[in-house]
């Protein structure tokens, strides 16, 4: 500090741009060091009839750009991935990534899994009536505007709705399955991917059944139906690895593309359930 | 302790998202910031995004100042090379620096003394091109690089006029003591 300081004349050709070459540079560096002209020069710049630009307009427009949530971590993900920003938000803001319902259906398929290590045989038809259900319900859910209320806006938006189902439902898949895998992974025997394709032939069966009824009610009844065939097959004393034959699966796969390709075929129907209720 | 808070005192605040440290930072420096900007930009949309980006730099990193010097300066560093950034986009915004020079650190005094003196009048007799490399090298601390873009120049462009200026000031400024 030399407790020199830019004198008011100075200063004001400064704020006027009136100065000369010399004039501007040192006033420049002194103006970096000494916050006493420092704040002179802001006042004055603040000025109304002097300011170069709508400083609370700027300020306006930065409150709301550092008031903008950053995007999840998943959002980030798909970003990288390639997805364009508006689609990578509409698949994240679906219900099935909220925190609280990963978790029930993660602790439904431990409880699951959990069973099967202990009680051999009655814990592995457990494990194989309840995994294969859980992807097709986290995708049911992900589309029911109770659970879910992006879904109102995204519906209204003219987007195409096929694009819209087929990116959300990979989405869930891809956060579902890993998770059920894993823990299909402690299950001992080939139950852990037996479920596999029941599970894909599920979610292909909910969607095309969500072109004449709500994908929830689809996928509870495709539960249900899910649910009494264990149910049967368990109270005829049949091991479980019937439901992990060769023919089984064929069966699953045959039925995934049957459904998918109902779906395909009747997806200008999706449109007119949009209140799914 | 009475007054206001110290810059320091602010930027702890912005880091711990107090947005009304982060207005008072902003009331604080923006006025000045846009004002040099200006010197340096004819347009006045690019100022104003460029200092809104300057903020927004802060209040996502206000760690990035390393308590070395002034955070004035280091704002400043922050805005120049936002407006750099900025201009990039922008092939068809005119630079301009309108009436700057340049001056090395020396005491204040003698820098505006400077005015009447050999370097002043060295200074004038750049060409504006030599001139504004010169501000925007020595004054604004730029590397050649971030010059260039500013300048919408070539690099090289940017280091010949940087070497013919120096040796002209060198000259007018022997042929002075002579």
């Amino acid at each position: 500090m030399t407790g020199w300081h830019v004198d008011d004349e100075t200063l004001r050709h400064y704020v006027e741009r009136t100065d000369s070459v010399a004039e501007g540079a040192s006033v420049e560096r002194h103006l970096l060091n000494c916050a006493q002209c420092r704040a002179r020069v802001n006042t004055a710049a603040t000025a109304v009839d002097l300011a170069v630009v709508d400083l609370a307009a700027v300020w306006d427009g930065t409150r709301d750009a550092v008031e903008v949530p950053r995007p999840s971590v998943f959002e980030r993900l798909l970003r990288a991935l390639g997805l364009p920003a508006h689609e990578a938000q509409l698949v994240a803001v679906a219900s099935a990534f909220r925190g609280v319902w990963l978790v029930g259906v993660a602790a439904v398929l431990a409880f699951a899994a959990g069973a099967a290590v202990i009680g051999h045989a009655r814990g592995l038809w457990f494990f194989l009536a309840v995994a294969p259900l859980a992807p097709c319900l986290v995708v049911a859910f992900s589309y029911d505007r109770r659970w879910d209320p992006a879904l109102e806006p995204e519906t209204v938006t003219p987007y195409p709705t096929l694009r819209l189902i087929l990116l959300r439902t990979v989405a869930v898949l891809a956060v579902a399955l890993p998770a059920v895998l894993l823990l299909g992974l402690v299950v001992p025997g080939a139950a852990p991917f037996a479920w596999l394709l029941p599970a894909v032939g599920f979610v292909a069966l909910v969607l095309a059944a969500s072109t004449w009824a709500s994908p929830l009610n689809a996928a509870i009844a495709v539960s249900a139906a899910w649910l009494m065939t264990v149910w049967l097959l368990a109270a005829r004393a049949a091991s479980p690895s019937a439901v992990l034959q060769p023919w089984t699966q064929v069966a699953f796969l045959v039925l995934a593309a049957a459904s998918f390709g109902t779906f395909l075929v009747r997806r200008r129907h999706v449109r007119q359930l949009r209140p799914w209720r | 302790m009475e007054g206001p808070p110290s810059d320091e005192t602010l930027l702890v605040g912005v880091a711990e998202r107090d947005m009304g440290a982060f207005r008072a930072l902003y009331e604080r420096h923006a006025g000045w910031l846009a004002l040099r900007l200006a010197r340096r930009c004819n347009d006045r949309d690019l100022v104003a995004d460029a200092v809104q980006d300057t903020f927004v730099a802060v209040w996502q990193k206000p760690r990035g100042f390393r308590g070395d010097g002034d955070i004035a300066a280091w704002l400043w560093g922050i805005a120049i090379r936002r407006l750099v950034s900025r201009l990039r986009q922008r092939t068809d915004v005119a630079v301009v620096f309108e009436s700057t020079g340049i001056m090395p650190a020396v005491e204040d005094q003698v820098l505006l003394s400077v005015e009447y003196g050999d370097i002043g009048a060295a200074l004038v007799r750049l060409s504006p091109e030599m001139r504004a490399v010169i501000q925007a090298v020595v004054l604004d601390g730029l590397s050649a690089k971030e010059a260039a873009q500013l300048l919408h120049v070539p690099v090289n462009t940017v280091k010949t006029r940087l070497y013919r200026a120096k040796a002209q000031l060198r000259t007018t400024l022997a042929e002075g003591l002579a």
